[in-house]
């Protein structure tokens, strides 16, 4: 540590040195806001990376200035960020009046394709300093900053995104603009991104994101880039983190520039590399939970008035080490391994990954394009993708060196789009996506594959346009998809099935919204969404890693195992109606938003228990793949209060319910009701801060019934049911009981010549509570981790 | 969708008819995938009984008919045992979806090969045995079983074990557990240790 901070001084004192120039002008002015002098806010001259808060009176003055022109960037939270232009030496000092943010489109916009979201779509942005805060995460555990937005758990690596209780197939994540492909099915399958990629992160909460086709029955989450630069220059930043729970370290760094003499052209160049070892829960070390991850990506691109290009190229490569103590066989073992704390094989702290484990790689290659024709605008997009992922369990007669699972993922897209705005202000925008899959078991596992190899096709039209009506803007829009499946598998007798199957239908989304005064925004969406069924929901056969289940697919005969055709069982697509209002209400002391949604899904397919089997390892319980009708229906709200210039108040809180219609039942893994609040205190300055928080997860009430293990015992041993004859859901194990958790923040960030440092230090879990996490799959076995304190540095230049 | 064709620039069409060879040219790889030997299964299991001082073996059998399917396994009987004798009892498992001879067929020969990480566990109910008497160390690692053979570390397997019957009629349950035990086996590690790869109970009975 003392080693570090000697780096960081010395560095600090030769960039002084360097920034000793003969320039000495500056520049200077009063910010405000309708209300009077506006104090704290940031004023930034990004191309030579100095900046200044403005005082009590707004007053700012920037020194050591050049003669010449300099673009002025005005920033305050809950204001709409302004950029003016000055020129140095200054006739007269600037003064500029903000007005309130309406959290508009602007913030949603990547590069060149508007990945726009819809005025009244109702979303959640994550971006600069939140996502510096979550510096280090992987993408599904950054995005828990998000009101209505959790995660599902498989350890303290591998994090799922949920947006309103639905995750995996029923959640679209685009990745510059591309639908992310990967294994999505799995739920300890985390999403393939590394989130240092993402200068800001939206999740759309409505069900219909009409222009990126079906699935996204519960949102969509964009990770967009910044934009490419496009004058000469060169610019970049280095983020280093380091944490005490699993004696992590991480290194990110990107460098990015545009041509000389090459107007228009821009470059980018980014890498991550993290290594952790095992976690720590309170009172022991979570053997085998450790992360080796490594990411690197470029871009290119050229930008002109009329047209632009880019092409995009990442890799992401991680290796995730799986809690030992989860590795089990059968009904007993489960026994065992819920029972025996610490969990089984718990030793000492190490940074080995042994069995059981997950590799993944995925690489994203992306071309899109833009003109802009008399009439409108044309946009063109192909990206490939292609994702491998090997699952290693413990396994007899040598095998484990072999993957159970080895799966080959290619995937191609194409998207071509036209929009154009009529003398009305109408806007139209029309296009075509198509994909194609296919999915590959590598051979060699000795294993009959847990999902058959397939190849799928699927595209549609699509169209939506905006319209204002008086008060309001309409946002309209409509598609139809087509998925075919072409699957070649095996069954349980290790004999060769093939099926073709076919699905299609459309998908809808209307959405208002409006502004009254300048203080109140009501936005409000309706829509209708389907999903093609998975694969994996059709065919599924075995066991999966850590669960001492047997999973079999819809298609899997109830008695004889056999592979049937869709036309044998009473199959309907999933389909969704969700309804979102969101109000907000924004002044410069107090922003609120709140969300009420419902969310209706029809012919919800989930794993149902059905019953035990015994083979000769033991006795397991087995769950099919079955469909149901859902209710997914919660309030989302933020609140942020400026009490004073320097004291701001955060309160969020998400509550959901989740219910089994058909069946009068509630479904397993669905998050619990969720508070969180938090004090920022920051000098006048606005460069140092202190930020503690809490947040509270309440119980999970709303949960299946529970038959524990040793009731099954008791009842395979007396011959009767241990379902007592319903095919209602369960749970092996209780709802562990909610939990309180306190975290703190303290920030101090400073300008150095031509860059600027950002130090953290953070402390979650504060008080290193043991507690158990409803939605993290390692609850069974384990605690969750324990305090974890963090520091990160990054330096922007 | 008209729109398309009327606007569309030959820098488009040239995009378009280049990503079409791309697809074509990565789609087109696809044939029949292979089919997977699984020399984990193990859907039979045999006990065989042999009386030390010669006579008619007890057999006994579980068949798994499906693999991971969801039927049950079946039980082809009891072993009946004769009051007062000596037995050796060998446990033989077998793969029967891989052919006959060919590797993977049998299990037996995997677990003795990988002694040092398997282990078998017993357990009986109803005093059927004279020796060991007990009930067998499924509960407790320590109490009596009768090991004949070892792995390299001198620690039992379990594939042979010797049994003398009760010396009176005598009716109850028997369980053989077995457990792999990948750098976890030890001179005290219990049957809770591990995943199991074999878990069957037997009606006994001895006359």
């Amino acid at each position: 540590m003392r080693f570090l901070v000697s780096i960081i001084v010395v560095f600090h004192f030769t960039l002084l040195v360097k920034a000793q120039q003969p320039c000495t002008q500056s520049v200077a002015g009063r910010i405000l806001s309708a209300s009077g002098p506006l104090s704290g806010a940031d004023v930034i001259i990004t191309s030579v990376s100095k900046g200044s808060a403005t005082n009590d009176h707004g007053d700012f003055v920037i020194r050591d200035l050049c003669p010449g022109e300099y673009v002025l960037e005005v920033r305050f939270v809950g204001f709409e960020t302004r950029v003016i232009t000055v020129v140095v030496p200054q006739s007269k000092p600037v003064e500029l009046v903000m007005s309130p943010e309406s959290k508009n489109l602007n913030e949603v916009i990547v590069q060149e394709k508007l990945e726009q979201v819809d005025r009244s779509a109702n979303y959640a942005v994550l971006s600069g300093t939140q996502l510096q805060e979550t510096a280090g995460k992987s993408l599904g555990e950054s995005l828990k900053a998000l009101p209505g937005v959790s995660t599902i758990q498989a350890g303290p690596g591998i994090f799922k995104p949920v947006i309103h209780g639905v995750h995996s197939q029923r959640v679209l994540i685009l990745n510059h603009g591309i639908r992310q492909e990967g294994q999505q099915w799995g739920a300890e399958h985390a999403p393939e991104i590394d989130p240092f990629i993402a200068s800001s992160i939206v999740v759309v909460k409505d069900a219909a994101a009409i222009k990126y086709g079906t699935d996204a029955l519960g949102g969509v989450i964009v990770v967009n880039p910044a934009p490419l630069p496009e004058k000469a220059g060169m610019g970049g930043s280095v983020n280093t983190i380091l944490q005490s729970n699993g004696r992590s370290g991480a290194v990110s760094g990107m460098l990015e520039g545009g041509v000389k003499n090459f107007e228009g052209w821009g470059w980018r160049v980014q890498g991550t590399a993290k290594r952790s070892g095992d976690f720590h829960a309170r009172d022991y070390s979570l053997t085998n939970t450790g992360i080796k991850e490594f990411d690197f990506s470029a871009a290119a691109g050229y930008h002109a008035e009329k047209f632009g290009a880019d092409v995009f190229f990442s890799h992401f490569q991680t290796e995730l080490g799986i809690l030992r103590g989860t590795a089990i066989s059968n009904l007993n073992d489960l026994e065992t391994a819920m029972e025996t704390e610490p969990p089984i094989g718990t030793t000492n702290f190490s940074y080995a990954i042994n069995h059981p484990k997950q590799q993944v790689a995925h690489n994203l290659l992306k071309i899109n394009s833009h003109w802009e024709r008399p009439g409108g605008e044309w946009h063109v997009q192909y990206g490939y993708q292609s994702n491998f992922r090997k699952e290693y369990d413990i396994r007899r007669g040598g095998l484990s060196e072999l993957p159970s699972i080895d799966l080959e993922l290619r995937t191609h897209t194409l998207e071509a789009e036209f929009e154009t705005t009529n003398a009305k202000g109408q806007q139209f925008c029309f296009g075509l996506n198509g994909m194609y899959q296919d999915n590959r078991n590598v051979p060699g596992t000795q294993r009959i594959p847990f999902i058959p190899n397939y190849t799928a096709i699927s595209g549609g039209p699509f169209a939506v346009g905006k319209f204002p009506i008086g008060q309001w803007t309409l946002d309209v829009g409509t598609r139809y998809d087509l998925r075919s499946y072409d699957v070649v598998g095996f069954d349980f007798s290790n004999t060769l099935y093939t099926a073709n199957l076919l699905f299609h239908n459309v998908s809808a989304s209307a959405g208002m919204s409006r502004k009254f005064g300048q203080k109140h925004q009501v936005k409000l969406n309706l829509s209708s969404a389907w999903r093609p069924p998975h694969v994996a929901e059709l065919y599924s056969l075995g066991t999966h890693q850590s669960a001492a289940a047997i999973e079999y697919g819809l298609l899997l005969n109830d008695s004889t195992n056999r592979v049937m055709d869709i036309s044998e069982v009473p199959f309907k697509v999933e389909q969704a109606l969700k309804a979102v209002a969101t109000y907000q209400y924004t002044t410069e002391r107090i922003q609120v938003e709140a969300t009420v949604y419902s969310n209706t899904i029809f012919n919800f397919i989930y794993l149902q228990p059905r019953g035990v089997t015994t083979n000769i390892r033991g006795t397991y319980p087995y769950f099919r793949y079955t469909q149901t009708d859902a209710l997914f229906a919660g309030l989302d709200a933020e609140m942020d209060y400026n009490l004073s210039s320097r004291i701001s108040l955060t309160a969020k809180v998400s509550l959901l319910s989740a219910t089994d219609i058909r069946h009068d039942d509630y479904l397993v893994f669905i998050p619990s009701n969720r508070f969180e609040t938090g004090f920022r205190f920051s000098s006048s300055s606005k460069r140092f801060f202190v930020q503690p928080k809490v947040s509270f997860v309440a119980r999970q009430f709303r949960a299946p019934r529970v038959i524990t293990i040793g009731e099954f015992n008791d009842a395979i041993e007396n011959g009767t049911d241990p379902l007592g004859g319903s095919s209602k859901n369960f749970d092996f194990m209780e709802a562990p009981p909610g939990y309180m958790l306190a975290g703190l923040a303290i920030g101090y960030e400073w300008l150095v010549g031509q860059g600027k440092f950002d130090a953290r230090l953070a402390a979650e879990n504060l008080f290193n509570n043991a507690y158990r996490e409803y939605t993290n799959r390692l609850r069974y076995y384990a605690d969750d981790i324990g305090r974890n304190v963090s520091f990160s540095l990054k330096y922007t230049f | 969708m008209k729109i398309f064709i009327h606007t569309s620039s030959s820098r488009f069409q040239f995009l378009l008819i280049w990503i079409a060879l791309v697809i074509l040219s990565v789609g087109c790889s696809k044939d029949d995938p292979k089919k997977e030997d699984t020399p984990e299964l193990i859907t039979k299991a045999t006990l065989t009984f042999t009386p030390t001082g010669g006579g008619t073996a007890v057999v006994v059998s579980a068949t798994d008919p499906d693999g991971e399917g969801v039927q049950n396994i079946a039980v082809d009987g009891a072993i009946d045992l004769v009051m007062g004798t000596q037995y050796v009892l060998t446990i033989d498992l077998l793969n029967t979806l891989v052919t006959a001879g060919q590797p993977g067929y049998s299990i037996t020969e995997e677990v003795e090969e990988e002694g040092d990480e398997h282990m078998i566990f017993f357990s009986w109910t109803g005093d059927v045995f004279q020796v060991p008497s007990g009930n067998g160390n499924i509960d407790n690692r320590g109490d009596a079983v009768d090991y004949v053979d070892l792995d390299g570390n001198s620690r039992p397997v379990g594939l042979i074990t010797t049994w003398t019957a009760s010396s009176s009629v005598a009716a109850g349950t028997f369980r053989v557990l077995l457990k792999h035990q990948p750098d976890l086996k030890t001179d005290t590690s219990g049957s809770a240790v591990g995943e199991t790869d074999l878990d069957l109970t037997f009606t006994i009975n001895v006359n």
